[in-house]
């Protein structure tokens, strides 16, 4: 069971979407975190062969994915970014219909259907339609089904856009217990979002992965150190515009920041241990700040 | 996959006021359909069902066949109606009284108007109360020397329309028709075609926005990356939607049609079936030998044969553009276009036209029309060349529509 990439690239007019990407992945969770446009929506499409990439091969198992066609998204489970369903169709009937595509038997679609409604806490709702279903309903119906056909890989994209925090953390747990033998490839913008369960994070920039590994792995690599400071409120606006702020933290009288930075920002700054968002903060800037990457 | 296809048609709320739409389309067909009367003795309109039958019983009893000993008949009848006070009179109720005698010969009437008219393409409605008993014997032979007249007369006439391959044809068709004429009550048919056409259009247009969205509706949705990174999202998946839309035309042209047909046969009745078009008023020109009842089977199917083609056409639009926008509006345009461009002075334009999709949806006109196409070196009318190029090209559309699809 193994997914393979190299040099895949995919380029829209001027703008490189994919570029040179290369890896294996192999049963696991993959978190592929970059800021939105980093290209990971595309890298998702192509691995979905929704896009043929300009150059570059994709394997699965020794195979071009391209040339399987229907035996390779038989093994397929997908969840886009933009997940669009049949509005008048009941939760039950979407699952139904979504089965039959992917060809799996009358028997065996329901017995998926009604397992996956238990395991994502639609079976209550299962006669409602899908256009009545809560934002975070239709995210757990959108796992459902890309997990009708126990997919060997299972392709998530921005999974937790737009969920709550409590939908978030439901639907991390969800996503651990799914993932079980097979590769599941998760992209977010959101650190928390992997940060706990996936075994190997991918940083996208640019169309490129410019790091990977574990989050320790990646903490650890980190050339800068993460620091803690106090500084007066009004001098908070000069750190910002200065340095890499991962952090803000009003107190009474003075502000606490925490910052990256290869030189200790004040004399009585503390160094701390790096966690992921700080390692993201350091690769993406201030751009890492554009959406609630602190969340 | 493909019953789910179905399902998501008409399980939108467009789809389900679509067949409102056709329902109302229907009672409202049915119910224009049903507006003959009669004229009683007193000259009062009656309508409905026992109207209609004191008509039908009135008219069968000239049915048979329409030969020179009728035909006489049915002129002594008529000029001795037209010579009574009643049928001097200017009075509206006068009239009617007068009407209501005639009613019994009033399709014969019509025919002989046809026959004696004074050209072929004029038409007096008070003709057939001039003429004498003896004239009876030139009613058939009429109809082919008014033919003659109007393919030779360069100035009003049709000389310079037809090639002499095509006159030719024309004339031998006139002359090889069998008569005299088998004649019957064919009321039931003659109001059922009266409205088939409107009928058409509708459940054409209708159908077109049902089935624009099977495959547009998966972009507009955004179900389109999951459709497609499904297994059979493909292939079998695909193949369904195609059959999906051909279902949904093939079951609610159908269900439209015969529930129209039967209504109306059931209201006036099935007789006159057997005979020749020529033998009513709409039919007495065309050219093609064929009964009333050869004449429904053409208006059904190649009504039918239109509405797939039409259908797959929109289809195919909106497989290809990803947009039901512009696919919807096929239909509109291939029904109004026709009265656009069929003005036009142009050879090409007007033969073209005289082929165009919009006329397999009024088959009773495409037959009235004089459209003849040489093929090899033989004269064709448009009718037999529409169904065999509608139905090719029908066929053609269901791989195009996959391949459009499918990526």
């Amino acid at each position: 069971m193994e997914l393979q990439l190299t040099e895949v690239t995919k380029s829209f007019r001027d703008v490189n979407a994919v570029d040179h990407v290369s890896g294996t992945l192999r049963s696991g969770v993959y978190g592929l975190l970059g800021v939105n446009g980093a290209g990971k929506t595309t890298l998702m499409r192509i691995l979905c062969t929704l896009i043929r990439p300009a150059a570059g091969k994709i394997t699965w198992d020794g195979q071009d994915i391209f040339a399987m066609g229907g035996e390779y998204r038989r093994l397929l489970g997908y969840l886009p970014q933009d997940f669009g369903y049949y509005p008048d169709f009941t939760v039950q009937d979407y699952l139904y219909y979504i089965s039959s595509i992917k060809g799996l038997r009358t028997v065996t679609a329901k017995r998926r259907t009604d397992m996956l409604l238990e395991q994502v806490g639609l079976s209550q709702v299962r006669n409602k339609k899908m256009m009545k279903l809560s934002g975070g309903m239709k995210r757990r119906a959108g796992i459902a089904q890309a997990m009708l056909n126990d997919p060997r890989i299972l392709i998530l994209d921005e999974p937790t856009a737009g969920l709550d925090p409590k939908e978030r953390i439901r639907f991390r747990n969800l996503l651990s217990e799914l993932a079980r033998d097979r590769i599941v490839l998760l992209s977010t913008h959101i650190v928390s979002d992997v940060e706990y369960i996936a075994g190997e994070i991918m940083l996208m920039k640019d169309g490129r992965i410019v790091l990977s590994g574990t989050p320790e792995e990646l903490s650890d690599a980190m050339p800068e150190t993460v620091w803690n400071c106090m500084v007066a409120p009004n001098r908070v606006g000069a750190f910002l515009r200065d340095y890499k702020v991962a952090n803000v933290r009003n107190l009474k009288g003075s502000v606490q920041l925490r910052i990256v930075s290869a030189e200790a920002p004040t004399p009585d700054a503390v160094a701390d241990i790096p966690t992921l968002e700080d390692v993201f903060l350091y690769h993406f800037g201030e751009k890492a700040g554009e959406e609630d990457v602190s969340l | 996959m493909f019953r789910y296809e179905i399902k998501k048609v008409f399980a939108r709320t467009g789809g389900k006021v679509a067949l409102a739409m056709l329902l109302a389309t229907l009672l409202i067909g049915c119910r224009l359909a049903a507006g003959d009367y009669y004229v009683n003795e007193n000259g009062d309109y009656e309508y409905g069902v026992a109207a209609v039958r004191k008509l039908r019983a009135l008219q069968k009893e000239w049915s048979g066949i329409l030969d020179e000993e009728k035909l006489r008949l049915a002129i002594e009848e008529i000029t001795a109606i037209a010579a009574t006070p009643q049928g001097q009179s200017k009075d509206v109720r006068e009239s009617n009284i007068a009407f209501s005698w005639g009613q019994a010969t009033y399709e014969i009437r019509l025919l002989l108007n046809n026959s004696f008219a004074d050209d072929f393409q004029t038409n007096d409605y008070y003709r057939a109360q001039s003429l004498t008993p003896d004239d009876a014997k030139s009613f058939y032979s009429n109809r082919v020397r008014l033919l003659k007249e109007w393919l030779a007369d360069e100035q009003k006439g049709a000389y310079y329309r037809f090639s002499d391959a095509e006159k030719a044809y024309l004339i031998r068709q006139y002359e090889t028709l069998a008569t005299p004429f088998y004649y019957d009550y064919t009321g039931g048919w003659l109001r059922l075609f009266d409205w088939y056409p409107w009928i058409a259009m509708i459940t054409v247009m209708v159908l077109g926005y049902l089935v624009s969205g099977i495959f547009a509706g998966e972009y507009q949705l955004r179900a389109d990356a999951v459709f497609f990174a499904a297994r059979h999202g493909r292939d079998k998946a695909v193949a369904a939607k195609v059959w999906a839309g051909f279902a949904i035309v093939t079951g609610i042209y159908w269900m439209m049609v015969l529930l129209y047909s039967a209504f109306v046969l059931a209201w006036y009745g099935a007789d006159g079936m057997a005979c020749p078009v020529q033998a009513t008023r709409y039919g007495w020109k065309c050219f093609y030998h064929i009964t009333i009842g050869q004449e429904y089977a053409l208006e059904v199917f190649g009504g039918y044969v239109g509405c797939l083609f039409i259908s797959g056409l929109v289809m195919f639009l909106s497989a290809r553009g990803r947009s039901a926008v512009v696919a919807v509006l096929v239909p509109f345009v291939i029904i109004f276009l026709r009265s656009f461009l069929g003005q036009a002075d142009s050879k090409i334009v007007g033969e073209i036209m005289g082929l165009w999709p919009d006329l397999l949806l009024q088959m009773r006109g495409t037959l009235a029309y004089f459209n003849l196409y040489e093929l090899g070196g033989k004269v064709v009318g448009a009718v037999p060349i529409m169904l065999v190029l509608y139905g090719v090209l029908t066929a053609a559309l269901v791989p195009a529509i996959y391949r459009a699809y499918r990526r």
